[in-house]
């Protein structure tokens, strides 16, 4: 049960370090004798690549080294932990207008840049294909004609490419008989809907510091998941784990588009041939350039018993997974995996696609598919509860799974009341009573929307927790912290288990060379699973005390307790933890070392570890004159199980809303032709304080029903991905009008106001 | 990383002058200038300090014409109560510029001279009827606010000729609203709306939506025609906003102005 | 490479030297005094991310000419804290749970410290207007519009019992969220 430390707002530990700017980011590394490398991007979007003329660079001031794919034979110059398809620096052809084909290093980074603009790079344009509809038509021209090596076994879910296609990944899933179901139901409801493509936008570009000694490789940056990139280094330069470090200390927001190798090898690369240390720092459209969001077309067709009742649906999925696989597979995967949304469906269909296009190549961003499923799914609710006359809340509460029953077959049964969660939603957005629109004209539309998300990712996680002398303790963990409070809550669980203030308690993250293995930090895992690593690195710890007074004492160890803060002697006498170890060791030092382990056994024996809720509401303003939309009120419930820190948990939701309302409002990648025409924060519009909800709910429901730490669950994801949805719905009933794609910019929403039937100059 | 410049630091009007040509450009902020450095847009050999001359800053009344430095910042005219006093239009618009670090390091001299079409500033100036000081070494002239702008980034100033001075002419009756409708980093439209209290003559100008500042002239409040000025702007469409929305909103923005000024001249009876 | 004489102060301590016209401000308090607290993020003006103070002015330190220093005092984040003891900003921050990631923090800093300067009881929507130059991904803004409030009501109570205060008010959140 939670005690002094866990369930509280304890203030963030590394507060202090990010008030007073002390915080070290990746691109705040330094090196005696650094250099800096620039970056030469393709001009084209697919050609193959006849000459690069880099001699003036080269000759350039300051310059130490150019750097191109004919320099890396004796590596294994690619990366990709489903496919390793990705070049380190394009070989033979460029497969998108932006990639890297050369780095410039030289002794700062403007000589690097100033020599970068002279180099000459001559292309023969090849045909390119630039939507998934271009890619996948006959004849079309294959961005990848030979078959590259799979990466990480682990990932078999996500690796099913379509050779002689340009398929990266296909998907053809579900159980039932949709076809018979649908011919039998009451109503048929049809919903297309556009995704767009999207960008994570940290306000921390890509950025990595690399140097090798002795052999050894060692790279400073903000990867969210270390290991994995360290696995991707190791394989390039035919190294063994043990001889490549990479360290993330701070993650400048990560959001999913920091997971995996990113600018790593080109740092290393850089480092190795130029014979120093390496700097590698993205501008922001750079980093567009490296990693963005998959947009999706979806496709839902569910069939209505007439009470409201799912008997069926069939999904199809188009994702635009960019030129490289990335992570786009395994979104596309999990976005398979949420079809159902949080429903019962006795019969599902799921047929899906991710296609290689020529644009920059698409990854991880906060909610992983969900988002994009979610959208076509709950508008489908909506439009199912209006031709059928059911209350939105109602043809819900009908569907929504119960506790312990079956979201997807042979996985965990749902983890979360979510019958209560909806009533939250809707009690909140009522429970304020209609409030006048801040503009007389206005349309209002509220709406609410639900989705679940097999979260956690795959469960292996170590972690070590070292009981000091003076009786304070290190806890290190091979996750990372990049904003969502990682190591705060960690802190709060190792101070609750050993009875320390959380001030005595110190956490290490995400240093390959010297922090225990975990696989991934992301799909809000880390709570649930690093914190259960934790929970019984302390607990081993804790039995290890036990041993060790057991034999100071001279008793057997189950004579000996050990509780949090305290070991109890046979005769009741009390022992602090620092009495225990100096004893022990007998020189007034030492330190006792628990391990944790978490593998897939035990309560993370069937997956997903624990199911991630979303439960949103928003109610909006439309000004009919100009199509903007105001949201009034956002409603989030976060279902955590226990919030261990609830000012983290409201701090997550209200960030992944507001990342949500970004996409819904205002947020699209925009190419034209070959080249994407707003790589910047001017043109590509994220959420500003001005867009702040007038009036906003951030909801916790706390029901002890996960199987992390104290019964809790994760967060991070939930409060985004039904947030597209439920503001199109609340837009479709201030408008009377459905959209069917988002951003739903001022026009978009103009033109539902005014033009029904007319398509808009964007389409 | 910016190209490599030599910087020359004046502290007279006559020496910027002698230093300022095709290849040394003058600056103050350079809020607009060193992003466009940035993307390699522009490469001048030397750039012109003008925070340093004497008096180029000065916001002051001359025979009733208000009177504002071109190196006076957007915050200084802001926070300015001469202008607050003789041209309270422009009082209005100055907060609204970019954000506050624009504002106080941006000077209103340099935001006319860069020509960003999307622009607050010479709207309102062209409504108020403002005269634009150049100077050079052969002397001064004098160019109508109306026709200062020949296009995107491209104005009447010659590469040897300086912007020293921003000038309103005494207009105690008039009243005037400005109204933007922005959605993004920059406005899509900007309509400023300005009436002579004595012939009740307006004077409306849409600014932002096209290339250059639009103006129409109306006999009276009443007759100002928000359709008219929807018609008579030519809209450049964007990436999320196409010329057939922005024409609209432009009427709609028209229509704001027109009464909140009639709201303004009610409520002065 | 052509360079210009700067002197000035940067977070009291004076400078004194040549340097390169073409370094911006980012960059010379970054990489020259390895001050990097200061951010780099859009490079265009609209993130306030870089923001320092020149003379008590806020300015996007990415665009603005590290020369241009030159007869001017410079604060940056790490001018905040006076004698290891946080600025009363820079506790409220930690005590309303302003930041995440913390990126967009340093920028966010500087421009409440020189919004209270001029205006020390704002309303929260002059809050949010002053403050919508500078973009945070991470918080849905919320918590660092109640910083701000905070911190403008402990800097008007004082510095020395707005400590207090802040001690006090956390201890009775702590003590209602474990209730």
């Amino acid at each position: 049960m939670p005690g002094d430390v866990t369930g509280r707002a304890l203030p963030r530990v590394d507060g202090r370090d990010k008030v007073t700017g002390r915080a070290r980011f990746a691109v705040d590394v330094a090196f005696p004798g650094m250099l800096h490398a620039a970056v030469v991007r393709s001009m084209a979007a697919h050609a193959r690549i006849v000459g690069v003329d880099a001699a003036a660079a080269a000759a350039g001031p300051g310059v130490v080294a150019v750097v191109t794919a004919g320099d890396l034979g004796g590596l294994f110059p690619r990366f990709g932990h489903i496919v390793a398809d990705h070049p380190v620096l394009a070989t033979g052809k460029v497969r998108y207008h932006g990639e890297p084909v050369a780095l410039v290093v030289a002794g700062t980074k403007a000589e690097a840049e100033d020599a970068a603009a002279t180099v000459e790079v001559a292309y023969e344009d090849l045909p390119a294909v630039l939507t998934p509809p271009e890619a996948l038509a006959r004849g079309a021209p294959l961005l990848h004609d030979e078959e590259s090596e799979r990466g990480d076994e682990t990932f078999g879910e996500a690796h099913s490419p379509r050779s002689g296609t340009n398929v990266a990944h296909g998907v053809d899933s579900g159980w039932g008989d949709v076809d018979a179901a649908l011919r039998g139901a009451a109503a048929v409801v049809e919903t297309e809907a556009h995704f767009p493509m999207l960008y994570a936008y940290a306000m921390e570009p890509y950025a990595a510091t690399a140097r090798w000694v002795g052999g050894a490789l060692e790279v400073h940056t903000g990867a969210q998941h270390p290991f994995m990139v360290r696995d991707d280094l190791a394989r390039i330069f035919r190294l063994p784990a043990s001889r490549v470090r990479v360290v993330s200390e701070y993650i400048g927001g990560g959001y999913g588009s920091k997971s995996y190798t990113k600018v790593e090898p080109l740092a290393a690369v850089a480092a190795l041939l130029a014979g120093g240390p390496v700097k590698v720092v993205l501008d922001v459209e750079g980093s567009i350039l490296t990693t963005r969001a998959d947009p999706a077309r979806v496709r839902v067709r569910t069939g209505f018993a007439d009470d409201g009742g799912i008997l069926a649906r069939d999904v199809d999925i188009e994702m635009d997974g960019g030129a490289y696989a990335d992570n786009g597979p395994l979104v596309l995967a999990k976005a398979a995996a949420r079809c159902q949304g949080p429903y019962r469906v006795p019969a599902l269909r799921v047929r899906g696609r991710t296609v290689y296009t020529n644009t920059a190549p698409s990854s991880s961003y906060r909610g992983f598919g969900a988002p994009q499923v979610t959208l076509a799914g709950e508008l489908n609710m909506d439009m199912a509860a209006e031709r059928l006359g059911i209350d939105p809340a109602e043809i819900r509460r009908l569907n929504l799974v119960k506790p312990g029953e079956e979201l997807l077959p042979g996985k965990r049964p749902i983890d979360a009341d979510l019958h209560a969660d909806l009533e939250m939603v809707v009690q909140a957005l009522e429970s304020r009573g209609e409030s006048r629109p801040a503009r007389q004209g206005a349309l209002r539309g509220t709406a609410f929307a639900c989705s679940a998300s097999d979260a956690g990712a795959y469960p292996v996680s170590t972690a070590s927790v070292r009981v000091l002398a003076d009786g304070s303790a290190v806890v290190s963990s091979g996750s990372t912290e990049m904003g969502q409070g990682s190591r705060t809550v960690l802190t709060q669980i190792a101070a609750q288990e050993l009875g320390m203030e959380p001030a005595d308690v110190r956490v290490v993250q995400g240093d390959t060379g010297t922090t225990p293995y975990e696989r991934t930090t992301g799909a809000s895992r880390t709570t649930t699973l690093t914190g259960t690593a934790v929970l019984r690195a302390c607990a081993d710890a804790r039995d290890k005390l036990a041993a060790m007074l057991a034999e100071s004492l001279g008793c057997s160890p189950a004579e000996v307790t050990v509780e949090p803060g305290r070991a109890v002697g046979p005769d009741g006498r009390v022992y602090a933890y620092a009495d225990v170890v100096r004893r022990f060791f007998g020189a007034g030092a030492g330190e006792v070392v628990g391990l944790g382990i978490v593998r897939k056994e035990g309560q993370f024996a069937v997956l997903p570890p624990f199911w991630e809720i979303g439960m949103v509401g928003v109610s909006l303003d439309v000004d009919p004159d100009t199509g903007v939309a105001t949201v009034d009120h956002l409603v989030t419930v976060g279902d955590v199980g226990f919030a261990i820190n609830p000012a983290a948990v409201e701090g997550q939701d209200l960030g992944a809303a507001t990342q949500g309302l970004g996409g819904a409002l205002y947020e699209e990648l925009l190419y034209d032709g070959p080249q994407l025409v707003n790589a910047n924060v001017v043109d590509y519009r994220v959420p500003r304080m001005a867009d702040m909800p007038r009036r906003i709910d951030t909801l916790i429901a706390q029901r002890g029903d996960g199987v992390g730490p104290y019964g809790a669950k994760g967060a991070g994801e939930g409060a985004l991905n039904p947030i597209g949805a439920a503001v199109a719905a609340a837009v479709a009933r201030a408008t009377g009008r459905w959209p069917d794609r988002l951003p739903l910019t001022p026009e978009r929403i103009w033109r539902l106001v005014h033009q029904p039937d007319k398509e808009g100059d964007d389409g | 990383m910016l190209p490599d410049f030599r910087l020359v630091r004046p502290t007279t009007l006559e020496e910027a002058l002698a230093q300022i040509g095709e290849d040394a450009l003058p600056y103050a902020g350079g809020t607009e200038l060193f992003i466009a450095m940035r993307g390699r847009l522009l490469q001048p050999g030397t750039l012109v300090d003008l925070k340093r001359v004497r008096g180029l800053a000065d916001i002051r009344v001359d025979d009733g014409w208000l009177v504002v430095g071109a190196a006076a910042t957007h915050d200084a005219v802001a926070g300015s109560e001469a202008v607050r006093e003789h041209a309270p239009l422009l009082a209005d618009v100055a907060p609204g510029v970019g954000n506050p670090r624009v504002r106080a390091a941006g000077t209103v001299g340099g935001n006319l001279c860069f020509a960003e079409p999307k622009s607050d500033v010479v709207t309102a100036l062209v409504a108020l009827g403002a005269e634009l000081t150049l100077a050079s070494a052969e002397g001064t002239r004098t160019v109508p606010a109306a026709e200062f702008h020949r296009g995107p980034y491209w104005t009447v100033r010659e590469d040897r000729e300086l912007l020293t001075e921003i000038r309103i002419p005494p207009a105690p009756d008039r009243r005037g609203v400005y109204v933007k409708f922005q959605t993004r980093e920059r406005p899509t439209v900007g309509v400023a709306l300005v009436t002579d209290g004595g012939s009740g003559a307006c004077r409306l100008v849409v600014g932002a939506v096209g290339e250059v500042p639009v103006s129409l002239e109306f006999p009276s409040l009443g007759a100002v025609d928000p359709a008219a000025a929807a018609e008579a702007v030519d809209p450049v469409a964007d990436l999320t906003e196409s010329v057939e929305y922005k024409r609209h909103v432009t009427a709609v923005m028209a229509a704001r102005a027109k009464e909140r000024l009639e709201e303004a001249v009610a409520g002065a009876r | 490479m052509h360079a210009s004489r700067v002197r000035g102060t940067v977070n009291g301590v004076a400078v004194d030297r040549d340097v390169p016209n073409r370094l911006t401000l980012a960059e010379f308090l970054r990489d020259e005094l390895g001050l990097t607290g200061t951010k780099v993020s859009c490079e265009l003006e609209v993130c306030g991310v870089c923001t320092v103070l020149v003379d008590g002015r806020p300015v996007s330190a990415c665009t603005f000419l590290a020369v241009d220093i030159d007869g001017a005092d410079v604060l940056t984040v790490e001018g905040l804290e006076r004698d290891g003891e946080l600025h009363p900003v820079q506790e409220a921050f930690i005590d309303e749970f302003a930041f995440q990631c913390g990126y967009c923090t340093p920028g966010f800093l500087m421009m409440s410290v020189a919004l209270l300067a001029r205006n020390p009881a704002p309303s929260a929507d002059e809050i949010k207007e002053y403050l919508d130059g500078n973009i945070c991904r991470c918080t849905g803004y919320r918590p660092i519009v109640q910083a701000v409030l905070t911190a403008a009501e402990r800097l008007r109570a004082g510095a020395a019992s707005g400590t207090e205060e802040a001690r006090d008010a956390r201890e009775a959140r702590e003590a209602s969220d474990a209730g």
